[in-house]
């Protein structure tokens, strides 16, 4: 396919997936809107992840803090803003904080990144709880200006679709292409004449902004938050799982695994929570050691080079009881 | 403040610092020798928690007894795991850079399996049973005679590991392969086989620190992450890799974090550590005692 090709494709699909979702809380029960909630979020989450983690391989744990501030940034400011400001003021200051974060930390690569980004959060969680107790006198909050359901929907599903066109179209500007080439080699992207450092805030501070955003939108959703649920760093594994078993390069992949993932967690976590847990570590395992690539990169070649690998295996065995035997 | 008021803030740091170096003991061997940052490390700490209060409250056994025990069944599960996941791992991953983001998540896997393992398996109560917990008096100072007997073992097993990696022929090749796994096989070091046995050893530490950890503290599956980080904050002061480092760098946070907590108030141990962790990360990314 040529390069337009794919971006019609691209394009139509965002469209046709964007359709089916404004249209389901015209049929949908309370129940399928809700889980179309959830997916929807992690959908906006985790493509802006892999917009920056995926490509230039910065594994960032950081996705729970910037959602944090973004929602208690909205949960402050609804009392005296509108809905649209107080989202858009949410994302700025995950931005700004993200910034300031980045600028810090985005010289150290590989595990220590990871590691510093998850004791950032649970700095900023710590810091927040103790501000609560000390200045504001409770640790949570409770929202009474709510917007009704369906403009949170509506809120969310335009993040989602704005996620994945920003992707879209970062992958053909000369941005991703140093992003990319940042996660190929940084120092000959740096050689190249990129100013990685620039670039690399700037993409850090664009995963921020979506997930301060998307904070904001889901606070109000849950009425009462306090730092314990919205700085859960769970929130960011499970960006990061979900964007890695889809495949965390990709452009669908994120997107395919939301899906599947808010199925699974719907209809498994009610009746059975550890053992959705439990297969969501299973499944992670799984993916990192058969499936790099993530689901985007399946390919029937993949099966059959399972099955070629397996049946090496089972010679190796029979291979070995001959000889014992 | 008086001068023996000093003494007893900085003693009892001490014993909670030296809780802190038992805890990193294993996840320092994982990571420093094999680039594995096990984050499930809290967890099978736990699990090690759990076998010796089951162990002590269903049979009776002594919990003393039950420390080489949950060391050998630690160290069991250690090698399968590292069968089952690293082995290929290793074999696949193009680079060091990609087998420690994989292993990352591996581990990652692991903790959200292990973790919900116990709590399906024993349910999210608080558990815990009394052991030595009569104090004991030392002149003026009281301290629990439990967390004397955990830091007087944690003392001994990281004194006994800093031995072990410093002065006989398999801690030379240990140290060969922390050094430069290339250049340890060319050698002729067995790296096929130390690997697991490493990893294993590791696991089997933490099921050590647990089962101590259980004579003095109540335990919980979701136990297991504060330890984790703990114990990250305690390798990153004593640099990867270092045994000796780790043990100043345990001792070193828990008096900090004493003393920190007589001056500001205890809500604020947290924010602490975190800081430490942070500051020292950008600032002395290879350790507080490298040269």
């Amino acid at each position: 396919m040529k390069d337009k090709q794919i971006l019609v494709r691209d394009l139509l699909l965002l469209l046709a997936f964007a359709g089916w979702a404004l249209a389901l809380p015209h049929y949908g029960s309370e129940f399928v809107v809700s889980m179309a909630l959830t997916c929807l979020m992690y959908v906006a989450l985790s493509s802006s992840w892999g917009l920056f983690c995926g490509s230039t391989r910065y594994l960032s744990l950081a996705t729970s803090a910037f959602f944090g501030i973004g929602a208690y940034t909205s949960a402050i400011a609804l009392e005296k803003m509108a809905w649209l400001e107080s989202i858009a003021l949410g994302a700025g200051i995950a931005t700004v904080v993200a910034v300031v974060m980045g600028a810090a930390v985005l010289h150290l690569r590989g595990t220590y990144f990871a590691v510093l980004t998850f004791g950032m959060t649970e700095l900023i969680r710590h810091a927040v709880t103790y501000f609560e107790k000390k200045v504001t006198g409770t640790v949570g909050r409770v929202l009474t200006v709510v917007p009704d359901r369906d403009t949170i929907y509506l809120t969310v599903l335009a993040l989602a679709v704005l996620a994945v066109l920003v992707s879209i179209i970062v992958r053909r500007s000369r941005f991703g292409l140093a992003l990319m080439g940042i996660g190929a080699d940084e120092q000959r992207a740096q050689t190249l004449g990129v100013n990685t450092r620039l670039i690399k805030v700037a993409g850090f501070a664009m995963t921020a902004a979506f997930a301060g955003a998307v904070g904001a939108a889901m606070a109000v959703r849950w009425t009462y938050i306090d730092p314990h649920t919205v700085f859960n760093p769970f929130i960011g594994f499970q960006t990061v799982l979900i964007a890695l078993i889809g495949g965390a390069m990709t452009l669908w992949g994120p997107l395919i695994a939301a899906i599947v993932f808010s199925v699974l967690a719907e209809t498994l976590r009610l009746q059975a929570p550890q053992v959705y847990m439990m297969s969501l570590g299973l499944l992670l395992i799984l993916s990192v050691l058969y499936l790099p690539g993530g689901l985007a990169s399946l390919r029937w070649a993949t099966f059959s080079g399972w099955w070629r690998d397996s049946r090496g295996w089972a010679r190796g065995l029979s291979r070995k009881e001959r000889k014992n035997g | 403040m008086s001068l023996f008021s000093w003494l007893e803030l900085i003693a009892s740091g001490l014993i909670t610092g030296g809780i802190y170096a038992l805890v990193a003991l294993g996840l320092n061997l994982q990571y420093g020798l094999m680039r594995i940052l096990n984050i499930a490390h809290g967890e099978f700490l736990m699990l090690g928690a759990y076998l010796t209060w089951m162990a002590h409250t269903t049979l009776g056994i002594s919990p003393l007894l039950m420390v080489p025990v949950s060391f050998l069944a630690l160290m069991a599960l250690g090698l399968v795991i590292h069968k089952l996941c690293f082995r290929r791992l290793t074999v696949t991953s193009p680079n060091l850079d990609i087998f420690e983001a994989r292993g990352l998540m591996v581990a990652f896997g692991l903790m959200f399996l292990v973790q919900n393992f116990a709590s399906f398996m024993w349910g999210g109560d608080l558990r815990g049973y009394d052991y030595l917990a009569e104090p004991v008096k030392m002149g003026e100072a009281q301290f629990a005679g439990n967390k004397l007997l955990v830091f007087g073992l944690a003392l001994l097993f990281s004194g006994a590991l800093i031995a072990l990696l410093r002065f006989t022929l398999l801690g030379k090749g240990v140290r060969a392969l922390m050094q430069s796994p290339t250049g340890a096989q060319l050698v002729g070091i067995d790296t096929q086989r130390l690997h697991p046995l490493m990893f294993g050893i590791g696991l089997g530490l933490s099921g050590v620190a647990g089962c101590l950890l259980s004579m003095a503290y109540t335990i919980t599956p979701s136990m297991g992450e504060p330890y984790t980080v703990t114990a990250l904050i305690v390798i990153t002061l004593g640099g990867f890799g270092s045994m000796s480092g780790a043990l100043a760098g345990g001792l070193l946070l828990g008096v900090v974090e004493a003393l920190g907590m007589h001056f500001t108030n205890p809500s604020l141990k947290a924010l602490l550590s975190y800081s430490v962790f942070i500051a020292v990360l950008l600032l002395r990314p290879r350790g507080l005692f490298a040269k």
